[in-house]
């Protein structure tokens, strides 16, 4: 079989199990989680086979043409995209299998397996796609599956909300996407990534990345649109783990590696400020977070803002390698929380856990593993992917390496601080007390992700498939390798000391007891721009609407429309009354005609 | 001595006014198209006496036409008062109403 041909089935397997499942599944969860979880296997299989393969390649076909303008579809498979398609395909399988045991007695759980294969359909479709308007697509599919899968427990008013914020949000940002794209093709004539990439003579402009950068604020949630991220949370925690960690927030900081060709120095300067603030803002965030779901969103944030930093500090290569790796330790501690909350009969608040180590050994130490990794413990896959972008940031902006370490230093503080509240101790509710560890099928992607999450920063392991991508990783030499080094390991001690110490196992947030002030700062720091949107909607854009609706009624309908045909009513009740059908009467107006004429003639008029 | 242009024109003019009047007032189909003849008769007047006073045939040759339009004006409006009384019963114009109702 052709890589071309493999490709393709790889992305319309899970098509075919979404549209098998809407169809003939729907009242059937078991058969349904059988479809999808075999459709993500073949895809795992497939991207592996393909990324390994070493294969490489470009395919594409005209899909419809408009004058000289033509859409086309088409692959383009190139280490960036096996990297990537990799990721999606092993994270997603992991997740998929998780899924098996986490929403075993879900109601719906036909409907959930159908949404987890229509996104993996989207998000493939994004990593294939080899122009702009086929990404734009399959961007929006991502949006919309989004939207579906967070929306699951739709009887609940809460994630209702919190889908249609992904949602609305992220229209947002793709409004700057899609023009983008279209300026992007108006100043060079093409949106083809290939072309764009083999020396065409591009049209360098500032607009066309910040606009495509757009996209990506919208869809890898950095600031200001990172409020749906957290509130996606409503979503089930599987969900959580496929969105935050492997496809619809990496897929912006993709598209961005992927159009790299288009920056310019201008614009990657907004972008590695943007990604910067939103680490360090995410991060401070995380700090007062209870809910278990919520402190690994804003570190998703935060960890996102790392690698749009890095991207904007000029580093495809160090960007990529954090998503990777970032890839495996969030979906692991996802899927470990997910595995939490099943032993605690869905209790989500950290403070109402505690001591689980002894009852859910299996999630404990691969929770441990994923902690240490995002906290960056030499040695683990975190640890190699966060010293890049920390040197690189220090080869080339100071301040933006401050910022990063400072960020570092709240990463491994939040990251203990959950870690210690929910493991260790004894346990604070009934719930905790009794909880215990789930099945294979829940604890098997727990290892899998956790052997990743240790391995996956070591780039031998993937025999060169990624050459493209990791060769340009920067590494340190001489005295900066050190002081990074000495950087991160301080850093690291920092944050973890801290939260060690400063935490208690007593069901009470320290910080919350001991600095009330700063503990109040911060949530309202998370709270504003919630506050803000929620101004500006309220009172701004609804005044402005009302202001418009008035306008629409009374100066458009009211005084223009009506008031013209109201004129031309009373015209023609007055006219209506000179038509009197008796023939002497319009002898009148003939008079009339005749005086009128006499007195032009006259020269009177 | 003979009469001036003035007479002829201010009896046309006279003529003409009768005719309007009667147009004007009268309710009878026959009569109002009595006096539109009339008024045609005044015009008529008017332009043989201008054609007499300037020495020309310019009027004359209106006048001709004026005629024999007349004479087929009778032979068609004549014929379609009678019609009309044939299909309404009067020639009344008050119960001539059908543009209105």
């Amino acid at each position: 079989m052709s890589p071309l041909s493999t490709a393709l089935l790889v992305l319309l397997a899970p098509l075919a199990s979404a549209v098998l499942i809407a169809l003939f599944l729907r009242t059937r969860g078991t058969a349904a989680s059988v479809v999808s979880v075999a459709a993500a296997s073949f895809v795992a299989l497939g991207a592996l086979v393909l990324a390994f393969g070493g294969e490489r390649f470009t395919s594409s076909l005209e899909w419809f043409r408009l004058g000289s303008f033509a859409i086309e579809l088409g692959v383009k498979f190139d280490d960036l995209a096996a990297l990537m398609l990799s990721i999606v395909g092993v994270v997603g399988l992991c997740v998929h299998v998780f899924s098996l045991g986490y929403m075993h007695d879900d109601s719906a759980k036909a409907r959930f397996f159908g949404g987890l294969s229509i996104f993996m359909f989207s998000m493939i479709g994004i990593v294939l796609a080899d122009n702009l308007f086929m990404m734009f697509i399959f961007w929006e599919l991502v949006g919309f599956s989004s939207y579906f899968l967070i929306n699951h427990y739709c009887h609940k008013q809460s994630a209702a909300d919190a889908s249609k914020k992904a949602f609305i949000v992220n229209r947002v940002g793709d409004f700057g996407f899609v023009l983008g794209i279209i300026l992007c093709y108006w100043k060079n004539g093409t949106v083809n990534l290939t072309e764009l990439g083999a020396g065409h003579a591009l049209v360098y402009s500032r607009l066309v990345p910040l606009l495509l950068f757009c996209g990506a604020v919208g869809k890898s949630a950095q600031l200001p649109l990172q409020v749906w991220l957290p509130d996606a949370m409503e979503g089930p925690t599987p969900v959580s783990a496929l969105i935050h960690a492997a496809t619809m927030v990496a897929a912006g900081i993709y598209m961005l590696c992927r159009i790299h060709v288009l920056m310019v120095p201008p614009a990657m300067t907004v972008i590695a400020w943007v990604g910067t603030l939103t680490a360090l803002y995410s991060a401070l965030c995380a700090v007062t977070q209870r809910d278990i779901k919520k402190v690994l969103a804003y570190s998703t944030l935060s960890q996102l803002g790392y690698m749009v930093a890095a991207f904007g500090l000029g580093s495809v290569s160090a960007s990529m390698f954090h998503l990777t790796t970032h890839a495996f330790f969030k979906a692991l501690l996802f899927l470990g929380s997910g595995s939490v909350i099943v032993g605690c009969h869905h209790e989500q608040d950290i403070f109402r856990m505690g001591g689980l180590r002894a009852r859910m050994p299996v999630t404990f130490w691969t929770f441990t593993v994923a902690v240490a990794a995002i906290a960056g413990l030499p040695g683990l896959a975190g640890f190699f992917s966060k010293d890049a972008i920390l040197v690189l940031a220090f080869g080339s902006n100071k301040a933006v390496f401050a910022v990063l370490a400072l960020t570092a230093v709240l990463t491994a503080f939040y990251m203990l601080r959950l870690w210690k509240i929910v493991f260790l101790g004894s346990a604070r509710s009934e719930e905790a007390g009794h909880a215990h560890e789930s099945g294979v099928s829940i604890t098997a992607p727990l290892v899998l992700l956790a052997v990743l999450s240790v391995a996956g920063g070591y780039t031998a392991i993937y025999h060169g498939a990624f050459n493209g991508v990791f060769s340009g990783v920067p590494e340190a030499e001489g005295l900066t390798h050190y002081f990074v080094l000495a950087t991160s390991l301080t850093v690291l001690l920092l944050g973890a000391g801290l939260a060690l110490a400063f935490y208690a196992t007593d069901g009470k947030d320290a910080l919350e007891e001991r600095a009330p002030g700063a503990f109040g700062f911060l949530v309202a720091l998370r709270a504003s721009f919630d506050g803000a949107y929620d101004y500006y909607v309220a009172k701004i854009q609804q005044r402005v609407a009302m202001a418009l609706n008035f306008l629409d009624l009374v100066v458009l309908s009211g005084v223009l429309i009506r008031g013209f045909s109201g004129a031309v009513e009373i015209l023609g009740f007055g006219v209506r009354t000179l038509h009197t059908g008796r023939i002497n009467h319009y002898v009148y107006w003939f008079l009339g005609g005749v005086v009128l004429l006499w007195a032009f003639a006259a020269g009177i008029l | 001595m003979t009469p001036s242009l003035d007479s002829y024109v201010m009896l046309s003019a006279a003529l003409f006014a009768i005719g309007f009047l009667g147009v004007l007032v009268r309710r009878n189909t026959l009569v109002i198209y009595m006096c539109l003849e009339l008024m045609l008769v005044a015009a008529t007047l008017a332009l043989v006496a201008f054609s007499r006073f300037n020495g020309t045939e310019d009027g004359d040759v209106f006048v001709f036409f004026i005629l024999t339009v007349a004479a087929a004006e009778v032979a068609v409006g004549l014929a379609i008062i009678v019609a009309l009384f044939r299909a309404r019963q009067t020639v009344q114009v008050d119960q001539l109403d059908s543009l209105k109702h």
